[in-house]
């Protein structure tokens, strides 16, 4: 769930940069002769909307609209007395209370004279927006994402780099001073070191060297524990995981990790979980074929000696060089 | 990992309904349907369990982490499906002529339906209502997790209360108390906070505002538990409470009795807010009993934080035993600005009690 700071730093992520992701949209519309493109997100499917808004419906779901010819309109559910806070984090301005996300899109039809529309990958819509849209007499033809979001951009790298420096950095500090101590008590103690230091959201999984990392269970952490860190800093997310650094392995599969990225582990005979951070969802298991050129990557692998195993993982994308991490 | 009885009131309702494959979907915002029978905290994207009605249980789960560790807990039956929607075709495919049903298939990607409905031959129907209200009466067992979320809200807001100082921000306090919450067991935490004086008209996530002496500060803190999310909804004051801040304390505190004064199996849960709302009209402010100035007046708690029937005068729900229900009258009033007060309620067989223990009052730090 969304409890961290949700903040929009225009030092940060300057407003050039929505203005040439919206400029993308508005070329690719054109082409295609659609008045406007539809993108759906919620509290976890948020990649989307917050790349082209900086928007967040951090407990619900929303449909961001953004027009050929116009300023993008937000349609939420989320009550008219948080929209001072909402324009304050994102580039919208217009936001139309929506307690029916598909009747208030449908409405908007109505009076733009839309006949046709886009939707970011269609089929991917939840089944209870896709029906009303499908029945409507709107025609809601698929963009997919490719089309409008064809690659990762420098100010998109430059966060999620500014997210891996801050899940690597206080993973080092905390990680040694965790033997001992339960997976719960170490998961509070991460969660207090990121979320003061400004993560939105953290997913922190644990192993105890006998299992895959998964969620705290009081478990002691000991010099046989892996963590795994899932951070979200700013609408950016990455995925890491370490060996405790009094395991022995920590240094040799740090090695053998940054060898394999250029392959994304394709050379290892170890265990490779690869996962995509440039589809809708924070991160999603997939196959290494999957990340194509341009795209965000998390790369975890594991290693066994004697009855324990060990994970090492971090973020990384598909430079026009070849894979490389963040 | 599977919960048996909740196996056997799922076959009962397949066998009523006349379904033959009941799919529990979840992904990682709604877990909830899929936990249901499955309680596996999962952090894939795609999770779903399929039910035949003989009792055979099937999971398929896309994260490779998260079928290494339910596959060893259930010994069979589970497949990792990196191709998710070839995986419900698979799992849709042992569907006979009752056909499929799919609790949670309202927040599944329609491509995915379109697979079950391509591969069962026909379109699938949704569980999730029928669902829901199996949920929504809890079993001993539920009730003794709920109450050991209830305590650690109770636990976490007093942490939250003896942690806010002038000069913090709100998502410092926040951090304070997610690491408290996850030091002492939460799974999860759904919480939203908002501070400052009469201008403050609602909760959002926690922003980088500093807490001033004279500040209200206002939480619902929700800690998810094996599972299950209670919530407290508490009001503090920095520093000594104005004589209006009081007086619109009061009024709260007033709703908020008068909804655990009429909770009990029978009633319309319409009632339950109509009973708060009127505490709000009787002094004078009845217009910001609507949505203009609040969102609900409480609502059902259990595997989701926020699940229906939601405490509305124009929401029709007999209330049954075992329910468990937040009554919040938290709203705008122009006395203090925005307030919370509430705590999570189990109904008993003539009334409610509170799984909270936390004080009914006015914080004040």
């Amino acid at each position: 769930m969304k409890r961290g700071l949700i903040a929009w730093d225009r030092k940060e992520l300057p407003p050039e940069a929505f203005e040439s992701r919206l400029a993308g949209v508005r070329k690719s519309l054109a082409e295609r002769d659609l008045p406007a493109l539809v993108i759906y997100t919620d509290v976890w499917r948020s990649n989307q909307g917050r790349h082209f808004s900086n928007f967040m419906p951090y407990w619900n779901r929303a449909l961001i609209v953004l027009p050929r010819d116009g300023a993008p309109v937000l349609l939420c559910a989320l009550s008219p007395r948080v929209y001072a806070w909402i324009r304050s984090v994102t580039i919208l301005d217009e936001i139309r209370p929506s307690g029916n996300l598909t009747q208030k899109l449908l409405e908007m039809c109505t009076e733009k004279q839309w006949k046709q529309l886009g939707i970011l990958d269609l089929s991917r819509l939840s089944e209870d927006l896709f029906l009303p849209i499908q029945a409507a007499e709107i025609e809601a033809l698929d963009m997919p994402s490719s089309t409008v979001w064809p690659s990762t951009d420098d100010w998109e790298l430059e966060m999620h780099r500014r997210a891996a420096k801050l899940a690597r950095s206080v993973l080092t500090e905390e990680f040694p001073e965790a033997a001992g101590c339960t997976d719960h008590e170490f998961a509070g103690r991460l969660e207090r070191r990121f979320r003061r230091a400004g993560a939105e959201d953290l997913v922190l999984l644990f192993t105890d060297g006998e299992t895959v990392p998964h969620s705290a269970h009081g478990a002691k952490i000991t010099e046989s524990s892996s963590v795994s860190v899932a951070l979200e800093y700013r609408g950016h997310w990455i995925k890491l995981s370490r060996p405790h650094p009094c395991s022995g392995v920590a240094a040799p599969l740090e090695n053998l990790f940054r060898a394999s990225v250029k392959t994304l582990g394709a050379d290892l005979n170890t265990p490779v979980y690869v996962e995509t951070l440039s589809g809708p969802y924070p991160y999603e298991s997939c196959e290494r074929s999957a990340i194509e050129p341009g795209a965000l990557f998390a790369l975890q692998i594991a290693s066994r000696s004697g009855q324990h195993r060990w994970f090492y993982g971090d973020t990384g994308w598909r430079a026009p060089g070849g894979a490389e991490l963040l | 990992m599977l919960n048996q009885s909740r196996l056997q009131s799922l076959t009962n309702l397949m066998t009523e309904q006349g379904w033959d494959l009941l799919l529990l979907y979840g992904h990682c915002w709604r877990k909830d349907f899929f936990r249901y029978l499955v309680n596996a905290n999962f952090s894939g994207a795609h999770a779903a369990a399929a039910l035949s009605r003989s009792g055979d249980v099937r999971i398929a789960l896309m994260d490779p982490w998260d079928y290494e560790i339910v596959s060893a807990a259930l010994k069979g039956g589970v497949c990792l499906a990196r191709d998710f929607a070839k995986a419900l075709g698979e799992l849709a495919a042992l569907s006979k002529d009752g056909g499929v049903a799919i609790g949670g298939m309202e927040l599944m990607e329609a491509r995915f339906v379109d697979t079950v409905r391509q591969s069962a031959n026909r379109p699938p129907v949704s569980a999730s209502p029928a669902v829901e209200e199996l949920r929504r009466v809890k079993t001993p067992d539920e009730i003794e997790r709920i109450q050991k979320a209830a305590d650690l809200a109770d636990r976490g807001y007093l942490h939250f209360a003896e942690t806010v100082e002038a000069g913090m921000s709100e998502y410092e306090l926040v951090a304070e108390t997610e690491a408290f919450l996850k030091e002492n067991g939460a799974e999860d935490n759904f919480m939203l906070i908002a501070s400052g004086g009469v201008e403050v008209v609602g909760m959002t996530p926690p922003k980088d505002r500093r807490f001033e002496p004279g500040d209200h500060i206002i939480t619902e803190l929700t800690p998810q538990v094996d599972g299950y999310y209670a919530q407290i909804c508490r009001t503090l004051v920095l520093g000594e409470p104005s004589a209006k801040q009081r007086e619109s304390f009061a009024i709260f505190a007033e709703a908020r009795q008068a909804a655990e004064d009429i909770l009990r199996p029978g009633v319309n849960i319409a009632d339950v807010a109509k009973a708060q709302n009127d505490v709000f009209r009787k002094y004078g402010y009845g217009e910001y009993t609507g949505p203009k100035y609040t969102r609900v007046r409480g609502h059902n708690l259990g595997l989701h934080p926020d699940e229906s029937p939601y405490v509305l005068e124009d929401v029709n729900y007999t209330v049954k035993e075992n329910m468990v229900i937040i009554a919040h009258p938290n709203t705008y009033l122009p006395l203090a600005g925005y307030m919370v007060f509430g705590d999570t309620l189990l109904v008993t067989s003539d009334g409610c009690t509170s799984f909270n223990k936390a004080e009914r009052k006015l914080f004040k730090r």
